[in-house]
């Protein structure tokens, strides 16, 4: 019978990491140099990554191991935010690097993938192990998957996983067929879908915080919360991505996927336990009771927008139908705000009112979760009783942490009340730095780990609540630019919410 | 120098402090001061402790493991003494606006003024928050004053490599774990990257399923590293033992090798871990690599212990162990 390792101290020790190689497609591409490659060579300064180690690119452009890691060198350098380069560390770590160049189509490309492999198992000793990262365009998923497959390489002497960028399919149809294509050569438990927003700290503080202590459970429900607001804003446009997002819009970029993880993040009914499946379990069944609305519910509850061109600063920024590449008459959304609820016991009646856009005033991701008024106000504080609600603000970016608004007595005579906020800054709090979700998702795929991936039920139950809203928005011609670039969105997502009585935040 | 300190004002010079801070802060509601604190940090050091050093190791903590600080300096024998101050530390993280400041209390005592510090730092200590006490003085520790001041403690951490008989103070902690402290030992925590590396050799299934043949562990320290020697031998044998791999320990010292040399060997494999500067190299039968592991300063020796409040098995097994082989006489 094998032995176990006897020299593991949980207590102590990071989590074991088993050797392995990745193999990386589209190394030649603009997430490799930004993300990935940071992220893993973060991974290895920190001594997080065992000695067999090995990444293997690939991508169409031709290039030598030596001209790959001289490349990749280059992008450590430059997009490496945190940490500092060292020679050493690199040397070692480069020497773990190696390249294959073809085309996804050409199954040439899987035999050179599968001999340099054999290679690498030999030379580094990574057993057998691979991940595969698929970061091409999202067209060549399931054909890279299915050349690995045909080459016999979805199989091997270790484990193989797959791992899956975003977006994950343009709507329901797609997404299910993308899903079955990928389960021809890989099983769902191999498959990990990335959502970098669940690989955030904050963002797993979640479940630290709601579960982790007594006293925020019994008040997170229809009974104590009134309204949820999630924002994911960014202040920047589309960064010479318009043809790109033209097709995609805010929608289906930032709500199908992140905003919608968050919210089942902080929907979703305590798990039994913190094993992967029994989290996403949950995140899933929210998920699911998201209710999908008719034509008729969608045009009240949901609001696409476009930013016009405007000055920011003294500084004249083009409007989107202004971007490079983008058709002047576009309908895309660079702008999308929309009210859900969840038809379950914890949260019906409970509005979760989710907006995303380009060019808006800051870039900021927030939730912040408003809770009804004190049942009778005895105190009249300046603007009228119940102007400042409390509010539990949970911030994911930029400055990660959690506040809390209450109302307390104002220093000195008479009974006036005023808003005061208490903090906990994540980051700070504990100045310590926060891995980038990037590093916690590729380690979380070594180890095998799937908690922060979504599972194909999740990405089916978000496409199905969105791909209504994209089927109604695709019908209707609106009236855009419908906000200016640096403000906070369409006058008809202010509406939204007041009908409701509802503000948005500024955050 | 008076000859006493009363804590309540010490409170009172705490809480203005705050109110200062505040006062001082920028202007925006939303930068300003933040007060952090996860526990209370006791430092008994001393007088020729090097503070600035101190207050440098002190400061660095904070960061991971926000805290109320009392430095209780010891004065030795002389005059009865006993004097406070009190200060912020504060610190601006990378790209954040909001200063986070944690509260210092330096105390000074002299030897005749030891018995009374519990009384003194118990009202000082936060509610509801470990107190961890970080003893720098081996000659505090062997006193019998330092009792009553390790029994409010949560945990106890020591160096014991800052022990002129480092082998002779295994017993003692050991003695200490069975009374039932917590205690934490740097010289322990030092290991820690060194027993990661050696458990990640293992991860690799072909070593792993080579792990049987060991038939001999080899420890060579420099001098000032017996007691993490002990250490190192100690864990190694009992982890084998505990997988049914019975291998025969040597741990001696070596003039000129390199800080600490941990070899395990037997039929077909040999397993070599050796620091030499700031390098770990790690040599597994013929393939060798080589990693970077800088000296851990001081304030990341104790981030780790002040990580653990409990007990911790391994050290403690590690310990006892070490105690039993530094000095195979005892029982
Ligand atoms: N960039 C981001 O910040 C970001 C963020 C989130 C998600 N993503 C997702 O990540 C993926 C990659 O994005 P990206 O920005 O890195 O894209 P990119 O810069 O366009 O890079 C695409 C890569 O794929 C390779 N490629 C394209 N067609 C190929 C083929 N037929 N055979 C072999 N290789 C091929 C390209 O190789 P050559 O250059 O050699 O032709 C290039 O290395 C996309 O799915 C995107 O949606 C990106």
């Amino acid at each position: 019978m094998p032995i176990e390792n006897p020299f593991q101290d949980p207590l102590r020790f990071e989590r074991r990491v088993p050797e392995c190689a990745i193999a990386i497609f589209g190394a030649h591409g603009d997430l490799t140099s930004r993300k990935l490659m940071p992220a893993l060579y973060r991974l290895a300064y920190d001594r997080r990554l065992s000695a067999g180690f090995a990444v293997i690119g690939i991508s169409r452009t031709a290039m030598s191991d030596d001209q790959f890691r001289e490349k990749m060198q280059e992008s450590v350098k430059q997009f490496s935010e945190d940490t500092t380069f060292d020679a050493d560390v690199w040397k070692a770590f480069a020497s773990g690097l190696f390249y294959v160049a073809g085309d996804i189509g050409d199954a040439a490309l899987y035999r050179n993938i599968g001999a340099k492999l054999a290679e690498v198992e030999q030379a580094r000793h990574t057993g057998g192990n691979v991940l595969f990262y698929l970061s091409t365009q999202p067209s060549q998923y399931a054909a890279a998957s299915q050349g690995l497959g045909a080459a016999g390489l979805g199989k091997g002497n270790g484990w193989r996983r797959l791992v899956v960028e975003k977006p994950f399919g343009h709507d329901l149809a797609s997404a299910r067929e993308l899903s079955s294509r990928l389960h021809e050569v890989f099983q769902e438990s191999d498959v990990y879908r990335i959502d970098h927003y669940l690989g955030k700290e904050t963002v797993q503080n979640i479940l630290a915080f709601r579960f982790g202590n007594g006293i925020f459970e019994p008040l997170w429900n229809r009974r104590y919360v009134n309204h949820v607001q999630i924002t994911g804003a960014e202040s920047i446009g589309v960064e010479g991505r318009g043809a790109y997002y033209q097709e995609t819009g805010a929608l289906a970029d930032m709500i199908q996927n992140h905003l919608l993880q968050v919210m089942a993040t902080i929907a979703m009914e305590p798990s039994a336990s913190f094993h992967a499946n029994s989290v996403r379990d949950e995140r899933s069944k929210l998920l699911r009771s998201i209710h999908a609305m008719t034509p008729d519910e969608i045009r009240q509850n949901a609001v696409p927008g476009q930013y016009g061109p405007a000055k920011i600063g003294g500084e004249d920024v083009p409007g989107f139908r202004q971007e490079k590449g983008v058709d002047p008459q576009s309908q895309a959304n660079t702008y999308a705000a929309v009210a859900f609820s969840v038809e379950n016991w914890r949260w019906a009646g409970v509005p979760f009112y989710l907006r995303t856009g380009k060019r808006l005033p800051k870039r900021v991701t927030e939730i912040a979760i408003q809770f009804n008024p004190a049942p009778l106000a005895i105190f009249e504080d300046e603007d009228g009783p119940g102007s400042a609600p409390n509010l539990l603000i949970v911030r994911i970016q930029p400055e990660e942490g959690i506040s809390l608004k209450f109302l307390s007595k104002r220093p000195g005579e008479g009974m006036t009340l005023r808003p005061v906020s208490m903090d906990f800054n994540y980051g700070s709090s504990f100045g310590e730095r926060s891995p980038s979700a990037y590093e916690t998702l590729l380690l979380d795929a070594v180890i095998g780990d799937p908690t922060l991936y979504t599972r194909q039920d999740m990405v089916e139950a978000s496409w199905a609540v969105v791909e209504p809203i994209q089927n109604v928005w695709r019908e209707t011609k609106f009236d855009f630019p419908n906000y200016a670039a640096g403000t906070w969105g369409p006058a008809a997502a202010d509406e939204m919410l007041a009908r409701r009585g509802h503000v948005w935040r500024k955050p | 120098m008076g000859g006493t300190v009363a804590p309540e004002k010490i409170l009172r010079e705490l809480s203005d402090l705050w109110v200062s801070l505040g006062r001082e802060a920028p202007a925006p509601a939303d930068a300003g001061v933040l007060r952090a604190c996860s526990m209370t940090f006791v430092v008994l050091a001393e007088e020729s402790d090097d503070v600035q050093s101190l207050g440098e190791t002190i400061a660095a903590l904070m960061p991971a493991h926000p805290a109320r600080a009392l430095v209780v300096r010891l004065r030795g024998a002389g005059e009865r003494a006993l004097s406070e101050r009190v200060y912020a530390q504060c610190w601006m993280p990378f790209g954040q606006r909001k200063q986070i400041c944690c509260e210092q209390i330096e105390i000074t005592a002299s030897d005749s003024a030891l018995a009374d510090l519990p009384s003194i730092v118990l009202p000082l200590a936060v509610p509801d928050f470990p107190l961890i006490l970080w003893c720098r003085s081996a000659r505090l520790w062997g006193l019998p004053e330092f009792r009553p001041i390790e029994a409010m403690a949560h945990k106890v951490v020591v160096d014991s490599a800052a022990f002129a008989d480092q082998k002779a103070v295994l017993p003692r902690m050991a003695e200490a774990v069975t009374r039932g402290v917590l205690l934490g030992d740097l010289s322990w925590t030092r290991l820690t990257r060194w027993r990661e590396m050696l458990a990640q050799v293992f991860e690799n299934r072909q070593y792993l399923a080579q792990l049987p043949r060991v038939s001999r562990v080899y420890v060579e320290f420099a001098e000032p590293f017996e007691a993490l020697a002990w250490y190192m031998g100690a864990w190694i044998a009992d982890s084998l033992a505990d997988v049914g791999v019975p291998a025969e320990l040597t741990v001696a010292p070596e003039a000129d090798g390199p800080s600490l040399r941990v070899t395990l060997s037997g039929e077909g494999i040999q397993v070599e871990l050796a620091r030499q500067e700031e390098r770990l190299t790690i040599v597994v039968n013929a393939l060798s690599h080589c990693t970077n592991l800088p000296r851990p300063a001081e304030h990341l020796l104790l981030r780790e212990e002040a990580g653990i409040v409990r007990h911790d098995p391994v050290f403690e097994k590690a310990l006892a162990s070490a105690a039993r082989l530094a000095y195979p006489g005892d029982k």
